[in-house]
């Protein structure tokens, strides 16, 4: 029996790496498989803590849900990032800084 | 007359004989080209008017009209005329002689660029003087006599571009308004007194005068008392304003340099009727002195007379001149007011302004003839001077004959006008004295002499201008033919032509030695008529004496038989320098006025001044310090909370970075922030 503690561990280290990845690339498309890594974490969180439900695959329910939202989600962001591309030549966010004040 | 016009009509006629100078003077500044005949038009009328009113109230009625004008509590003063005796008189004499001065004018101003001023202020003054005579109240009379003094004013000044013309009528203006000051108070009094300054009711039918009386120290009248010294007090107070504008001792400085003005104006303004209101003011309200101011008025009038007798003697220009012998003659008037022989001033007024008049339109007849030649040749000597004249009789002689009847009425030779009328005051100054007896038979010594002064200086200008030897060319190098001297032409000799016929005698008496007899004398004397030995002997001394003077001067100045040589000595040089007097006051008065003067500026410039611009400087001082409060405290304010608020922004403003990270960095932070308050708190 792993102990709760290493799936949270595990949890916190992925959603580190998201988020270090989020923060640092410089590709839209490598910011997305950052929130993809944070959205796992959480999912492995969610699981880890449906162990102790009363009710039964509860969390496996959720992460279910959670898997086809960002399935979706990631859909609707690489169409978004496709118009980016069309309209700024460049998927670096860096780059198009249009919107600021 | 009566029955040709009633008293409304009269009326009509005599507010048509005032306002058509007044229409006259507007007119004649806007049609520049007519005034000439706008003025001798207006004139004309006026004369024709005074005479139809003269006919028809001359000794047969007294028209007074009035209407209310201001209304106080209880002081009512009206508006109005008053025609009477003296009124009708003094209207036919003003409008007469005035129509004569301005056909005279004509030719006598030909040449001036601004004579359409000159008659538009000479209708203005004939207006002015109209009313002064006409008014049924002292306050309107007093409102006139004002606008008198000031259209002369004007008329002195009229040459405006000579310094000399511009200080003679400042002076003649300040002068006159000493007297005026005299005038004002003395109304303030009548006011007073009597509730009312409505000539008819002071001293005529109303008779206020008359019912008012000296008891116990107290002045009565029906409407108060006063102490008595009140009454000598206004009296002087009326003299005081008839002495400014008479040019009598001690204000009579003004008249010799009023001659800077065109010398129609000073024949027709200061010979012959604004110098005559003042003795008309002093007849108007005659009834009023007491004693006291009588025998003041009747010395001063003495005084001046002898006074400017002594200063014509010697005076070398010929309008000087004939400005002291007016003064002198007013002074002879103002005596006869003070000795009580109203008639006498009367008599004496109306048959002066004709012969002085005259006298002045001779002298500048004379004047202009020469001016032409001096404009000719491009010379430079002074027209008015007696020295470069003599031998005009041959060249001029109308103006010579004209001038010699003018100098025979001023001297009161037999068969004319002066005659009747100067020996009237005479006779009632001889009578007067021997009343009073001791001291007071000074008075008809000093008369007698200051008559012979008369003679004496005027017969000096008759043989000094028109007799002797004919210097002119010889000053000029010219021929007497190239000087070509003439009289002037018909609108001069005219005027000066009918002036001189009422230098006869016949005009005032059917018989030119009875001076009773004379109608303007009956028509106001008082007295019963009882014939003394004066009526004999004082003409027949007087006038003996004046033929001796007369052969004298002669010899002297025609004949150059014999000479004075007086130039030196004390008395020609006190005459000369008329008695010192412009020194006097310029030493006395003026220096003691501009030293005040001074003083008030010095003060005004260092203490008031001082004290503003002290409070100027403190105004100053405390708006600066109010400014940098403004500035730096309350803006400072204003601004950095402004500053704060621009460089918050500013700050925020960087956290807009449209970078998609960078949005969501400050996102963590935030949230990592709220989890750790959270677990903090």
């Amino acid at each position: 029996m792993i102990p709760l503690q290493h799936f949270l561990l595990v949890g916190a280290i992925l959603f580190c790496l998201g988020l270090f990845a989020v923060i640092t690339r410089k590709n839209a498309i490598q910011i997305l498989m950052g929130i993809e890594l944070m959205i796992n974490a959480s999912i492995l969180n969610l699981v880890a803590f449906g162990k102790y439900d009363k009710i039964n695959n509860t969390g496996q329910i959720f992460a279910l849900f959670i898997i086809v939202l960002a399935a979706a989600a990631v859909a609707v962001a690489l169409v978004i990032i496709l118009n980016l591309y069309k309209r700024a030549k460049t998927i670096d966010p860096n780059q198009t800084d249009t919107l600021q004040g | 007359m009566e029955n040709i016009f009633n008293s409304q009509q009269l009326l009509y006629l005599a507010l048509l004989a005032l306002s058509v100078p007044l229409v006259a003077f507007i007119s004649s500044l806007i049609f520049k080209k007519w005034a000439a005949i706008i003025g001798i038009l207006s004139m004309g009328i006026s004369f024709i008017s005074s005479l139809i009113l003269f006919l028809s109230i001359w000794k047969k009625q007294i028209l007074h009209f009035s209407f209310d004008w201001i209304h106080l509590s209880n002081v009512k003063i009206g508006a109005g005329v008053l025609l009477n005796d003296l009124t009708v008189i003094m209207l036919l004499l003003i409008s007469f002689i005035a129509l004569l001065v301005t056909i005279y004018s004509v030719e006598y101003m030909r040449k001036d660029g601004l004579k359409y001023r000159y008659f538009a202020y000479l209708s203005l003054f004939c207006f002015a003087m109209l009313a002064v005579v006409m008014a049924n109240n002292l306050f309107v009379v007093y409102i006139f006599w004002e606008l008198v003094g000031f259209s002369s004013y004007l008329l002195i000044g009229f040459w405006f571009s000579k310094e000399k013309a511009v200080q003679a009528s400042k002076k003649a203006f300040i002068m006159n308004r000493i007297g005026d000051v005299g005038f004002l108070i003395g109304l303030m009094i009548l006011l007073t007194q009597f509730h009312t300054l409505d000539i008819d009711a002071l001293f005529g039918s109303g008779n206020l005068i008359a019912s008012s009386f000296v008891k116990n120290e107290i002045w009565a009248t029906p409407f108060g008392v006063l102490p008595h010294y009140w009454l000598s007090i206004v009296g002087f107070c009326f003299f005081a304003g008839a002495i400014a504008k008479s040019a009598q001792f001690p204000l009579h400085t003004w008249l010799p340099d009023a001659m800077e003005g065109p010398t129609a104006v000073s024949s027709l303004i200061h010979a012959a009727t604004m110098v005559a209101a003042g003795v008309f003011l002093l007849l108007r309200v005659a009834p009023l002195f007491d004693q006291t101011v009588l025998n003041t008025m009747a010395i001063i009038g003495l005084f001046t007379a002898f006074m400017a007798a002594s200063i014509a003697v010697t005076q070398s220009d010929i309008k000087k001149v004939l400005a002291f012998s007016t003064i002198s003659q007013l002074g002879f008037m103002v005596l006869a007011v003070g000795i009580q022989n109203q008639a006498a001033a009367i008599f004496h007024l109306v048959t002066h302004a004709f012969f002085k008049c005259l006298l002045f339109l001779a002298a500048g007849m004379i004047i202009h003839q020469l001016h032409h030649i001096k404009a000719k040749n491009q010379s430079n000597f002074n027209e008015q001077d007696l020295a470069i004249m003599g031998g005009f009789r041959k060249y001029m002689p109308i103006t010579a004959v004209v001038f010699l009847m003018a100098a025979f009425a001023l001297s009161g030779l037999p068969f004319t006008s002066g005659y009747l009328s100067k020996d009237a005051i005479l006779v009632s100054v001889f009578e007067w004295a021997e009343v009073r007896g001791g001291f007071y038979w000074l008075f008809p010594l000093v008369v007698s002499i200051t008559s012979w002064l008369t003679t004496f200086y005027i017969f000096r200008v008759v043989f000094k201008v028109f007799f002797g030897e004919f210097t002119l060319p010889k000053r000029l190098n010219k021929t007497e033919i190239e000087l070509h001297l003439k009289d002037p032409n018909a609108w001069m000799k005219i005027p000066v032509i009918i002036l001189a016929l009422f230098c006869f005698g016949f005009f005032f008496a059917l018989n030119p030695f009875h001076l009773e007899g004379a109608w303007i004398y009956q028509a106001f004397n008082l007295k019963p008529i009882i014939d003394t030995t004066y009526h004999i002997l004082v003409p027949i001394y007087i006038n003996g004496l004046s033929l001796v003077l007369i052969f004298i001067t002669y010899q002297v100045y025609a004949k150059k038989a014999f000479s004075f040589n007086l130039e030196r000595s004390f008395l020609y040089k006190f005459s000369y320098n008329q008695w010192y007097f412009n020194q006097f006051y310029d030493v006395f008065l003026m220096r003691l006025v501009i030293f005040k003067a001074r003083c008030y500026y010095w003060f005004d410039q260092k203490v008031i001044d001082g004290f503003i611009h002290f409070i100027i400087k403190l105004v100053i001082i405390l708006s600066a310090i109010a400014a940098w409060i403004d500035r730096y405290i309350i803006d400072g304010f204003v601004n950095s909370v402004a500053l704060f608020v621009s460089l918050l922004g500013a700050g925020l403003r960087r956290l807009q970075s449209g970078k998609l990270q960078h949005y969501y960095i400050w996102m963590l932070l935030l949230f990592l922030t709220f989890m750790i308050f959270k677990i903090i708190i």
